[in-house]
């Protein structure tokens, strides 16, 4: 059996991440429709040149891929198939009377009062706008009519986009190389790498297994607060994310005693001035935070140039 | 023109743990790659290429492979991120091998479910506009799966727990996997309700881990394995992202894939000693078995607690799900049961039958068989 | 040894900074249809199938094949998705060339989108660095590539004007491409003075954000010829990577396209690139990359790009034309663009190139690549 490799006492549990963005999503013609006409409480659905209706209204038969259509108004009735409950949502696959199609939506009802061939009708919200949730659910609707599938006329136009949000929440474990790292920031505001497999020069971030040799690395070594630019460019844009202001320069640094690269920035006093100064081959010097090291790059405010 | 033999020469995994807590993603991946070579006598020079499976959702970065390179030995080799199942990884390789454009390859799949929120993972692989506000997703898609295959057969939550009982027994035995107190049925009935009728234990267990799979043409396989064992037919397919489009009651796209591979290997039936199947739940794995021929529809169950093959004597999925890395795991494990039999106590077994999937509900399927 | 692989039937959308009416899964079905119809095929004739897209924060579907599926009609066949940044595309046709190589399959699809307007790109690239180490100064993938770029350009004499020049060429070659989107001649003086973004990268050396999506059909040689009696034929294709932050990355010249040029050189029997490829297409995403590429690609040797283009050697009426379809600057929808680059590369052998056809082009060389500039792979195609 493989275990860990050798933990060092360190005392950092997790590191918390979040990647959280906003997207504009197109959803394309059908489903952009049945975007654009459920506030109305009208369920746009299609009939495909294959004989098949669904609803709600997709862009391609799931039978054959079959994309010519024409829009169907469904009725708001239908009928229960499986279903289930995860947590407090209650989740069936309706199929809307007059359709082809199953399609999966919240049930408005325990779980204990379902079964499977049950007649159902959508409970609409009002609150909702452009989505599938302006239809709220669906309930039991034993003596509900068997509705039809019907011309829908007159279509709205299809929403070209909708405002959609993904956050993804991470706790990343360090692991004994940068637990340790990590922990010499805090605690002695130093930066600490491991020897490659075969020389003196550290790696950072350090890890076990040497990138080119795929041997074990070797021991600990702090690194100097000083270092030199491999790479820099000035950055003069602004962007959904960004951590400061522009502009600054971004510099990809090599430590004295490491071999590998430390990304961080250099601030500047103007882009003309970082052109003809920050450059590669320039000796820089980390200057650490003032206030209270939290293990982090963010410990070093950033990075200046020195004379040499 | 023939094209050659490809072997699975080695195999090499970590403990599959609820969460690696001490350990990352690179430790983990770089723990696999050095110690498949042991006994081989081949090491990481004798490599093409590499070809890794993980996903970027459950790493919380993009282009993951991009940062793993070194952890996974592809340092100016030929490399390539297949993100789905490690078992497809493995496919490609094969298909890289047979080209003759390589002759040894190692394949790598991981995960550390436990860094991340799982749901995500599974809610972000739904179409955004119908299926994700609705809160359709992985357990939602099993429970009804599991609804529709208890109405339609004679099998009871009682049996499905049965049978998780002695999927985590053979885990415990078998398969590497890190576990406090193996569950009765007892305890898999009393666990609390995940996507009903599905209770919690009868869902795949996320676990964190990784594996490493040597791939070999036919001459370096007879040169450096006393026991090699040869991958003789594969094949995949993918159905349809409409849950209820679905043909009900079966997964069609696992029986296209096990027809795609006995052809390639030549069976008329699903003629193995034993197998590996996986599962995202305990009736997501009879119906597996169902699709790859092993029983007929609805007699999963009979099969799966010992019919004429031996499946999933590692505990398959339900225990140790290191999602990405499950089907590749099964490969690995049943390459060990072919080539070294007195591990787990069996006959010779000479054949093997290998399941991967992935998406929601196992939109996809991939099936190897093996012979030795 | 493997079977011989063609490329028989390609497509392309009509790139666009935003396509309003068609979702991710309606941008690829366009593609599909455009190189099933090429290629004289229906999805019955295809036996397997391999998407390729950036990555997932792009447009917020994880696994999108799993929902493309069903708008290209491929249920029930082998579908795999395959991933590498920037060079999705290409490792995504590489993934389908060993399916038909090794005898999995006698025709593979391979489609490659991405639908930038979709999502938020630098903040999304940024996310490629590591949570720990560098994401919160990450510019997404445009700090990196223009910090090595100055550095390229104290060793190497990458000037500011060279990549300009770089930056006509193919603005000026993408006027003639029906499928590209971002159509304007610029000068060296524009762009010379165009907003520093990333400096030394300025505005006109970047490319538009774009959505679209590509297609080819590739075949065996045993099926080939019920769709072309021309296929562009694979001589060699390979995709090499190099370990992020390993201690000797150069940065200067690419090692990993050396090595993965190397392999290819050999396979396809090339001796003297500069002499014996007709056209190149390659994928700038900046337009200093291309100047990079010239070196790896031994079209010059290294320090000798800057020469190379301001020579003239790699315009249309060269005698090495690079990006005759104005490479990325007409478009550049990042997950399909190693696949476009291949399929520009065919039309010119296949001698239907839609822009500009080289003529009597018999030779083609392919470029792509992704991540930290550290995957990078290409191919020879022949005629």
């Amino acid at each position: 059996m493989l275990s860990a490799p050798d933990t060092q006492a360190i005392d950092l549990a997790t590191f918390p991440s979040t990647i959280d963005l906003p997207y504009t999503l197109t959803p394309g013609k059908a489903a952009g429709t049945f975007l654009a006409e459920i506030a109305t409480r009208r369920i746009v659905g299609n009939r495909f040149a294959n004989g098949e209706v669904v609803a709600p209204a997709q862009d391609f038969s799931t039978r054959d891929a079959e994309d010519r259509y024409e829009f169907v108004e469904a009725p708001h009735t239908g009928v229960l198939g499986a279903f289930t409950q995860v947590g407090d949502n209650v989740i069936g696959l309706i199929q809307l009377d007059g359709c082809d199609n199953e399609f999966p939506h919240k049930m408005l009802a325990d779980y204990s009062a379902l079964s499977a061939g049950m007649r159902v009708a959508a409970v609409w919200d009002e609150a909702q706008d452009q989505s599938i949730l302006c239809i709220a659910g669906f309930a039991p609707a034993p003596d509900a009519p068997i509705g039809t599938v019907n011309p829908f006329g007159e279509t709205a136009a299809p929403l070209e986009v909708i405002n959609y949000r993904m956050k993804l929440d991470y706790e990343h474990a360090y692991g004994p190389y940068y637990g340790r790292m990590f922990d010499e920031i805090r605690e002695h505001g130093r930066i600490m790498g491991v020897r490659t497999s075969s020389g003196d020069e550290a790696l950072l971030p350090p890890r076990e297994i040497d990138d080119l040799t795929h041997k074990r690395t070797g021991t600990w070594k702090t690194c100097e607060n000083t270092g030199t630019i491999k790479g820099c460019s000035i950055i003069n844009m602004e962007f959904i994310g960004q951590t400061r202001p522009p502009p600054y320069a971004y510099a990809e640094i090599v430590l004295d005693g490491a071999s590998t690269r430390l990304i961080h920035m250099i601030e500047i006093e103007s882009i003309a001035w970082a052109k003809e100064h920050v450059r590669p081959g320039r000796r820089v010097r980390a200057i650490w935070t003032t206030g209270t090291r939290t293990g982090s790059l963010k410990d070093i405010e950033r990075f200046e140039l020195i004379d040499e | 023109m023939a094209l050659g033999n490809v072997a699975v020469l080695a195999s090499a995994q970590t403990e599959l743990r609820p969460a690696w807590r001490d350990a990352q993603h690179i430790d983990l991946i770089s723990a696999v790659v050095t110690s498949v070579f042991k006994g081989t006598g081949l090491s990481l020079d004798d490599v093409d290429f590499v070809i890794d499976s993980g996903s970027d959702v459950l790493d919380g970065r993009s282009i993951s492979n991009c940062g793993f390179l070194g952890a996974l030995g592809a340092h100016h080799k030929d490399e390539a991120r297949v993100e789905e199942d490690g078992l497809w990884a493995a496919l490609y390789g094969v298909n890289k091998i047979r080209s003759g454009a390589s002759s040894v390859g190692l394949i790598v799949a991981y995960s550390k479910p436990s860094e991340s929120d799982v749901s995500a993972y599974w809610s972000s692989q739904c179409e955004p506009f119908y299926q994700r506000p609705v809160g359709f997703g992985q357990r939602a898609a099993n429970g009804m799966q599991a609804q529709r295959y208890l109405a339609a057969h004679s099998v009871s939550e009682r049996d499905l727990a049965e049978l998780v009982a002695q999927r985590w027994a053979d885990a415990a035995k078998h398969g590497k996997v890190a576990i406090d107190a193996v569950p009765d049925a007892d305890t898999v009935m009393a666990s609390r309700d995940a996507a009903l009728p599905l209770k919690e234990l009868m869902l795949a267990r996320p676990v964190d881990g990784a594996v490493a799979v040597l791939l070999a043409s036919e001459d370096i396989a007879l040169r450096h394995s006393r026991n090699p064992v040869f991958i003789t037919g594969m094949g995949n397919a993918m159905d349809s992202h409409a849950f209820g489009s679905r043909t009900a009651g079966k997964l069609a796209s696992c029986e296209a894939a096990a027809a795609m591979a006995y052809k390639k290997a030549g069976w008329d039936k699903p003629k193995a000693d034993i197998a590996e199947v996986s599962a995202s739940s305990a009736v997501s794995e009879l119906m597996a078995i169902e699709a790859l021929g092993m029983a007929a529809a609805g007699k999963g169950l009979e099969a799966a607690n010992g019919g004429k093959v031996r499946i999933n004597a590692s505990g398959g999925a339900l225990p140790a799900d290191p999602i990405m890395a499950t089907g590749l795991i099964r490969l690995a494990n049943a390459a060990t049961q072919l080539s070294r039999p007195e591990l787990f106590g069996s006959d010779a077994p000479s054949r093997a039958i290998v399941h991967g999937a992935g998406g929601v509900a196992m939109q996809s399927n991939c099936v190897f068989t093996l012979e030795v | 040894m493997g079977h011989h692989v063609g490329i028989v039937g390609v497509g392309q959308t009509h790139h666009s900074r935003r396509r309003t009416v068609v979702s991710q899964a309606g941008l690829v079905r366009e593609a599909v249809d455009r190189a099933l119809a090429d290629a004289k095929l229906t999805m019955d004739d295809i036996d397997s199938v391999v998407v390729a897209c950036g990555p997932v924060l792009f447009a917020a579907v994880n696994q999108p094949e799993k929902w493309v599926v069903d708008a290209i009609g491929a249920q029930g066949k082998p579908v795999v998705r395959v991933t590498s940044g920037g060079g999705a595309g290409f490792a995504g046709a590489l993934a389908g060339y060993y399916q038909v190589a090794g005898g999995y399959s006698e025709r593979t699809l391979v489609v490659a989108y991405d639908k930038l307007s979709e999502g938020q790109l630098q903040y999304s690239i940024s996310t490629l660095y590591d949570p720990f180490w560098g994401r919160e100064f990450a510019v997404g993938i445009m700090g990196f590539s223009a910090a090595y770029w100055r550095a390229r350009m104290d060793v190497l004499g990458h000037t500011e004007e060279a990549a300009a020049m770089v930056s006509v060429k193919n603005h000026r070659n993408a006027l003639a491409n029906p499928y590209a989107h971002f159509k304007k001649e610029v000068t060296v003086e524009e762009v010379m003075a165009s907003k520093p973004l990333c400096w030394p990268i300025k505005l006109l050396d970047v490319p538009p954000i774009s959505d679209g999506a590509a297609a080819v059909v590739l075949a065996s040689e045993s099926v080939a010829a019920r769709s072309t009696n021309r296929p562009a034929w694979i001589q060699g294709i390979a995709y090499c990577c190099e370990a992020d932050n390993a201690p000797e990355r150069s940065m200067l010249l690419s090692e990993p396209l050396a090595i993965a040029a190397r392999h290819v050189y050999r396979a396809a029997g090339i001796t003297n690139p500069r002499r014996q490829f007709d056209v190149v297409e390659v994928q700038e995403p900046y337009s200093c990359f291309e100047l990079s590429y010239y070196e790896s690609l031994g079209l010059c040797p290294p320090g000798g790009a800057a020469e190379l283009i301001a020579s003239g050697a790699t315009e249309l009426d060269g005698d090495i034309p690079v990006n005759p379809s104005g490479g990325c600057m007409g478009a550049n929808p990042i997950g399909a663009v190693g696949l476009i680059r291949l399929i520009e590369a065919a039309t010119q052998v296949m001698g239907r190139s839609e822009n500009h056809q080289i003529k009597d082009a018999k030779l083609a060389l392919v470029q792509s690549g992704g991540g930290w500039a550290n995957l990078r792979g290409c191919a020879v195609l022949s005629a």
